[in-house]
């Protein structure tokens, strides 16, 4: 499992060009070939143009600079199909882009650009949320994951080779919810007793994360899972969480919530939402 | 890598901004991005569902199902009344959810108390020029102008700073301000000194910081955050009464399926099947126990409220009982915090040096002295007062004060000298007087005095500096060094607030010595400890000293006996979560040089470990641990705004003492909730024989439905709610915290209410109506119509034998193996005044047109009444001679 050639979407937006930067980092850890690339949309005003311009090379400076094979692509018409036309043509492996504030204030980010390029694109894509730009280079990586995951490889590598490149140690978190009997209630199990129950795949995520020699740290905790998470972020102070694209339908998410849309709206730190596409 | 790492150019090209700040379009797209900079409650379940989730749970579905069945029933056959029983049946459902939302409900406004903390308006530069903007349009980049009385607005990397010094009280909790710098450091972003975070106060000085985090993403977001998303879950009572609830449900809807069944097969038609089925349920759910819970929990809320503990959440005045930690501050609630000096030490002892010693203590001090009153820091108040006894009033004119910050430790003045005064007064020589910790000051100084001699500070002369430091630490004192440095003129006294923090005036200084502070521990806490180890409770001291000062203290009230585990601080950022798990589970355990932040991760760790957790505190930062706790208790004298909303309970005089009181309470409260549970659900069997006698005997039905009902919400109430107002016993806090598994409604509880009360009160029920029936001339076999007189006398003398012998179980239900006797027959005079209303109400249930009316009475005799009061006595007996059988069987031989 490698990843041979990373695209970072690059905007008029701040928040982009941060996520472009998360981008280079794995594509240094990875080895990988960076593409920036910035599509012009129609109707897009000069100031914006100038904008995204500026970040573009500032990025390429930035990608220069840390020694990666880097190739700046500049597009018009409309991001998700350009886009989806180079990462067929170039064959990329992941597709970085970042989530604007707008996009998570629409429910189920339905009719966004994030949510075309994850359902659209051939290869795995990484939506970044930018909240905190104090934390550089994070030290602390909080993975969330639910019981049943799938491209547990995939998505091993990628958080490993973050975590690798920042210097950072990765905490597994499962929230789930609590055992309940029912004439009983609910029960309490310690940590010790959840650690016993530890789904399969958590298990095979944390092995894989050690292969890779990264320092991990596992907490399993009964609640609500988006609250959990984002409590588990706030009060140990994340620095990033990388997790898993939501794989509820619209009629599951209406009826039972979108935790990941939850995270993405009250998250402390910095986001990552995989929708990984490689085949374990 | 962190912001503070970075240089002011770095931290410019990483945010995308310049020194003239943002340009307009630049700010407006970035807000867009990142919306405002403003504090927000974390979305969560609305009153209106939360109080319409009060209809949906077990209990409530059964009773739907019960008024359904009425009104179904008053639809196919009209004019029976059913359909006031259905309404009745809604009436109920209706007033167990209020009640019950009334216990969960507590009045949160932590967080608007927290937004109080932020600043309104805010100067910064954009496109090179200053202007004053709303703070809610701060964005990532911003450069913000900070000057002295400044809020500051959001999480901000200084790039220029002079003399800045900021109050960090809302994030660390301490109250001493710090000295800001722009130079980058390399400590973790939350300690940094070149950050200043949103929430906190500009004391002093100015300086420019471009923001990086606002909103929620800031520290003190993440206070907000952490405050308005963790909750406690639910307190034990609620989850036993849930358990409780599906208990009822579940009997009785098997024991209405099978009657219904049972009635189908020996040839009931449908419709008296269809009575039996609505008389069941009712028949069997305590109506009356939700109410009478929360009546007894405001209640035990209101005997705390006089001990000085005052109750947020009503749940809480039970979930107090059950704790089994209490992890508590140390300074204002073990000890009194007000601090006395208790040991001075100087190398030689001589009187001189220590005058010279207490005139530092007097000069480098800032407590004023208003109309009599000292005002200031406790430890200055205390330096000042042994310093005034000690040398008298002194005058001096302060040129210059580098304050105390928690980082340089120590605090320096600068004053003209007494000797210049004395000389031609063309030269003035000043003197800087410091005080600080001796890890501080000892390195600055050079000499020492002895004698009136200023001599050179060897080694010898330092270890025996520190030695007599660590003795006295020992002792559980604060303890600080005094040191002081003649400067000539040509000094200058400049002040540097760089990381080079020795300034100039602070080198070469002359130790003087030691003094020895203490913050007496309060009387009653001693005592309150002992309780607790009495009653297995386990206390862990939380405290900001360190830990020889902690062990001290705690040896001192008691609160340690052997060996405990002591962890600091920073040795507690280090520890992953099962080491921390480890120590935690050691008998004795203490944490000092501790800030607020850590509590909630003891708190949260105890919690995972099935401890149920108490907590206290005071500050900002102390919130989201009090909203975590199972019992989160605020102080309510020195406690911030915030603290008080976040917390469960507040306590009104700071002390500890009475947080064992108000355990004591909770404790008494559960026991009382045991005691009416037993006394309500006796009655649940005097009300379902006589269904089953009428489905199975086909004799005609002794007790009607709304009979039941005015037993269960009207006769039945008060005497509950006399049973709850039961003093506390001794044995009380002997005992140990009860278990997690231990039931509120346990098979031993069920079997003396349901096997042995219930039984007594049933016979007496039914031979009331029996009674009745015969006298009147009624022969086995013989239906008569729902209004005919003697029914209604019988079914009345069923009911009233119900009452009567409920009047006596309430006496029986005061204690559950001691003897009502021993106890004290009057001790609790609300039972007699129970029993008078119930009594009230049954005459006018019986006597009034009214109360005939409504529940289907009719008037009987006083012969009737007489008939029936023996079974009092047998009830009242029976339940003596089973308590002494109890109390032998356990007694030891």
């Amino acid at each position: 499992m490698t990843y041979k050639k990373i695209l970072s979407a690059v905007n008029e937006h701040l928040n982009a060009e941060i996520s472009a930067r998360y981008a280079m980092s794995l594509a240094r850890a990875c080895g990988a070939r960076f593409y920036l690339c910035f599509v012009a949309e129609k109707g897009m005003s000069r100031a914006g143009l100038d904008r995204a311009e500026d970040a573009m090379k500032r990025l390429f400076n930035a990608a220069l600079a840390m020694n990666l094979q880097v190739e700046s692509i500049t597009e018009t018409g409309d991001p998700v199909q350009e886009i989806d036309k180079i990462v067929r043509q170039e064959k990329i492996d992941i597709v970085f882009a970042s989530t604007r504030r707008e996009d998570i204030k629409k429910r189920f980010y339905a009719g966004t650009i994030a949510r075309g390029l994850s359902l659209k694109l051939p290869c795995s894509v990484a939506l970044v949320r930018v909240v905190h730009m104090g934390k550089i280079q994070p030290r602390k990586i909080l993975v969330p994951l639910k019981a049943r995951i799938d491209h547990i490889a995939e998505r091993a590598y990628l958080t490993s080779k973050i975590a690798q490149d920042f210097g950072a140690k990765v905490f597994v978190f499962h929230a789930t919810k609590p055992m309940t009997r029912f004439f009983h209630g609910e029960i309490h199990l310690t940590p010790a007793q959840w650690e016993k129950r530890l789904p399969g795949d958590i298990s095979d995520f944390i092995g894989h994360i050690r292969k890779y020699k990264i320092e991990i740290e596992g907490r399993f905790s009964p609640g609500a899972t988006a609250r959990s998470i984002t409590i588990e972020a706030a009060a140990k102070r994340h620095d990033l969480i990388i997790m898993g694209a939501s794989q509820r339908n619209l009629l599951s998410a209406v009826l039972k919530g979108n935790p990941v849309e939850d995270v993405l709206r009250t998250t402390p730190c910095d986001l990552i939402i995989l929708s990984p596409r490689h085949e374990d | 890598m962190k912001i503070n790492n970075l240089t002011k150019d770095e931290v410019l090209r990483h945010l995308l901004t310049s020194e003239s700040g943002l340009t307009e379009e630049e700010a407006k797209k970035r807000f867009l991005e990142f919306g405002p900079n403003e504090i927000r409650e974390v979305r969560k379940t609305s009153l209106s569902i939360r109080f319409l989730k009060q209809f949906t749970h077990f209990l409530a579905i059964l009773l739907w199902i019960g008024a359904g069945l009425a009104f179904l029933s008053e639809y196919l056959h009209p004019g029976e009344g059913m359909r006031t029983l259905g309404l009745a049946i809604a009436g109920v459902i209706f007033i167990n959810a209020v009640f019950t939302f009334i216990q969960e409900y507590k009045a949160e406004k932590s967080i608007e108390k927290l937004r109080l903390l932020l600043p309104f308006q805010v100067k910064v530069i954009r496109e090179g020029r200053e202007k004053e903007i709303p703070a809610r349009e701060i964005v990532p980049g911003d450069l913000i102008i900070l000057s002295e009385g400044d809020k500051v607005p959001a999480d901000a990397r200084l790039i220029d700073a002079t003399y800045l010094m900021v109050n960090n009280a809302p994030l660390t909790g301490e109250s001493e301000p710090v000295f800001l710098n722009h130079e980058p450091g390399e400590e973790e972003l939350i300690a940094s000194r070149n950050i200043a975070f949103a929430g906190t106060t500009v004391v002093s000085g100015s300086g420019k910081a471009i923001a990086f985090a606002t909103g929620m993403r800031t520290e003190f977001g993440h206070i907000a955050h952490l405050t308005s998303a963790v909750e406690a879950g639910l307190s034990p009572l609620q989850k036993e009464i849930i358990k409780v609830t599906r208990i009822i449900a579940f009997l009785a809807t098997t024991t209405g399926v099978v009657f219904f069944v049972i009635g189908h097969l020996i040839g009931r038609g449908f419709w008296e099947n269809f009575i039996f089925a609505v008389g069941i349920i009712v028949a069997n759910v305590p109506e009356g126990l939700l109410p009478t819970v929360t009546l007894s929990l405001a209640m035990g809320s209101q005997r705390m409220a006089r001990k000085m503990a005052l109750i947020k959440t009503l749940t809480s005045v039970e979930t107090l009982g059950s704790v089994t930690v209490i992890c508590t501050d140390k300074t204002g609630t073990l000890t009194q915090n007000r601090m006395e000096v208790k040991k001075i030490w100087t190398v030689d002892s001589q009187q001189s040096t220590v005058n010279s010693l207490m005139k530092i203590a007097y000069l480098c001090n800032n407590t004023r002295l208003i109309d009599g009153q000292y005002k200031g820091d406790p430890t200055e108040i205390a330096l000042l007062k042994a310093a005034r006894e000690a040398v008298g009033d002194l005058k001096a004119e302060r040129v210059l004060e580098i304050p105390f910050d928690s980082e340089r430790k120590r605090m320096t003045v600068v004053q003209p000298s007494a000797v210049s005064r004395q000389q031609s007064g063309e030269e003035t020589i000043y003197t800087a007087f410091t005080k600080g910790a001796l890890e501080s000051v000892l390195p600055l100084c050079s000499h020492i005095l002895i004698n009136g001699q200023e001599i050179p500070l060897d080694e010898g002369r330092k270890k025996e500096t520190m030695g007599a430091y660590h003795s006295l630490m020992d002792t559980g004192l604060r303890v600080l060094s005094f040191a002081y440095k003649e400067i000539e003129k040509s000094s200058k006294f400049k002040v540097q607030s760089s990381k080079n923090k020795d300034t100039v005036l602070e080198k070469d200084m002359i130790f003087v010595g030691l003094i020895g502070l203490e913050d007496p521990p309060r009387p009653e806490v001693p005592e309150a400890l002992k309780r607790c180890h009495e009653a297995g409770i386990k206390v862990i001291m939380i405290t900001g000293d360190g830990s020889r000062t902690a062990l001290a203290i705690a040896r001192e009230i008691g609160l340690v006996k052997g060996n405990p585990v002591v962890i600091e601080g920073h040795e507690f950022e280090r520890m992953g979560d099962r080491e921390l798990q480890e120590k935690l589970s050691q008998k004795e355990i203490i944490f000092a040089r501790m800030t607020p932040r850590h509590k909630m991760r003891v708190v949260s760790i105890l919690k995972e470990e099935g401890e149920r957790v108490a907590v206290t505190g005071d500050g900002v930062n102390d919130a989201p641990a009090l909203k975590k706790a199972d019992i989160g208790i605020a102080m309510g004298i020195s406690g911030t705004d915030v603290a008080k909303e976040a917390a469960d309970m507040i306590l009104l005089d700071d002390n500890f003492a009475t947080i064992v009181n108000a355990v004591e309470e909770g404790r008494a409260v559960y026991e009382n909730i045991r005691k009416f549970i037993s006394y309500i659900f006796s009655s649940n069997i005097p009300e379902i024989v006589p269904y089953l006698a009428y489905v199975l005997f086909r004799i005609p039905l002794p007790l009607t439905i709304m009979q039941i009902l005015a037993v269960d919400l009207g006769t039945d109430m008060l005497p509950a709610l006399a049973l709850g107002a039961e003093k506390p016993t001794q044995e009380v806090m002997r005992q140990p915290p009860r278990s997690p598994e231990e039931r509120l409604l346990n098979l031993k509880l069920l079997s003396r209410a349901y096997l042995f009360l219930g039984p007594i009160e049933a016979a007496a029920g039914l031979f009331g109506f029996f009674y009745v029936l015969n006298t009147g001339g009624w022969k086995w076999g013989e239906m008569l119509a729902a209004n005919h007189p003697l029914y209604m006398q019988a079914t009345t003398a069923c009911l009233t034998a119900i009452i009567v012998t409920q009047a006596a179980n309430i006496f029986a239900c005061r204690s559950f193996r001691e003897s009502v006797f021993r106890i004290g027959f009057f001790s609790n005079k609300l039972i007699f005044i129970g029993i008078a209303s119930e009594l009230v109400l049954q005459l006018f249930i019986v006597y009034h047109p009214w109360g005939n009316e409504i529940f289907s009475t009719y008037p009987i005799s006083i012969n009737i009444w007489l008939a029936l009061i023996p079974f009092a006595f047998i009830l009242f007996a029976a339940e003596e001679m089973r308590k002494w059988v109890s109390r032998k069987k356990i007694r030891p031989r």
